[in-house]
């Protein structure tokens, strides 16, 4: 794999979908249960954690992880969980942006933030245990 | 012959890579498609020999666009694209009908039998 080209690739989409992000983020700031905003935000995420497990970029892709889990888990349940579900989305989103302007100025990613880790914890850990055929 | 693959996957990066992986190898990428709805009417005009199907997609989900895919060629081959934490997505492609899965982040050399695998069962 051409490691700059793919990085330029990230760097373009990454911040495409931040801003996307933060977009679907002012929508549910004023309706959490606004479902196409939780869907994009959704997607942006899933992709966020696939480009940033295909670069070595663990952090990016961990964060985004969660944050797609949890995402999920308020899917089910019909919208985000109130305006500290919100607050969390947008801690999530600014980590993401701090990690990419580090991965765009150093071509590394930063270590993730632990404490932000720890309040998205595992949404759905059930899915650890299961096995595809 | 090469055979040709539709590649749908709403990330430009994942769509490049995919087609950095396959196209050396004996495949040749034919189209690509950035949402469900798009993958469903490349299919429709391209006749490929297999898609790439990433499962979350915007418009049409990649489960939605294999459903529409196989009602209108019940013989049409799909690999189901899926990233980690979505197993149970990844059995309902299955079960609807998918050729078989690959895995983000993508190992090449996996990649490729898969793709060879369901275009010899094909054959």
């Amino acid at each position: 794999m051409d490691v700059e080209k793919y990085r330029t690739l990230f760097l373009e989409e990454a911040t495409e979908h931040l801003a996307e992000i933060g977009q679907a983020l002012l929508v549910l700031e004023k309706d959490p249960r606004a479902g196409e905003a939780i869907d994009t935000v959704f997607r942006m995420m899933h992709s966020m954690k696939g480009m940033g497990a295909s670069l070595g970029y663990d952090a990016v892709s961990v964060l985004a992880h969660r944050l797609e889990d949890r995402l999920g888990a308020w899917k089910k349940g019909g919208g985000i969980d109130g305006p500290d579900g919100v607050t969390l989305l947008f801690r999530g989103l600014d980590s993401l942006e701090k990690m990419v302007a580090v991965v765009r100025e150093t071509g590394e990613a930063p270590p993730a933030d632990l404490a932000l880790l720890a309040e998205l914890g595992d949404a759905e850990p059930e899915k650890k245990a299961r096995r595809l055929p | 012959m090469s055979i040709r693959v539709l590649v749908a996957d709403d990330a430009r990066f994942m769509r490049q890579l995919i087609r950095e992986i396959i196209e050396p190898e004996g495949f040749e990428v034919v189209g690509e498609a950035a949402d469900g709805r798009a993958a469903v009417e490349e299919f429709q005009k391209l006749q490929p020999d297999l898609v790439t199907m990433d499962i979350v997609m915007p418009k049409r989900s990649g489960i939605d666009a294999l459903k529409e895919i196989l009602a209108l060629d019940v013989t049409a081959k799909v690999a189901m694209v899926s990233a980690l934490g979505q197993e149970s997505l990844v059995m309902e492609a299955l079960q609807a009908g998918a050729a078989d899965y690959i895995v983000k982040p993508f190992k090449p050399e996996a990649v490729i039998a898969t793709l060879r695998k369901i275009a010899e069962k094909a054959a």
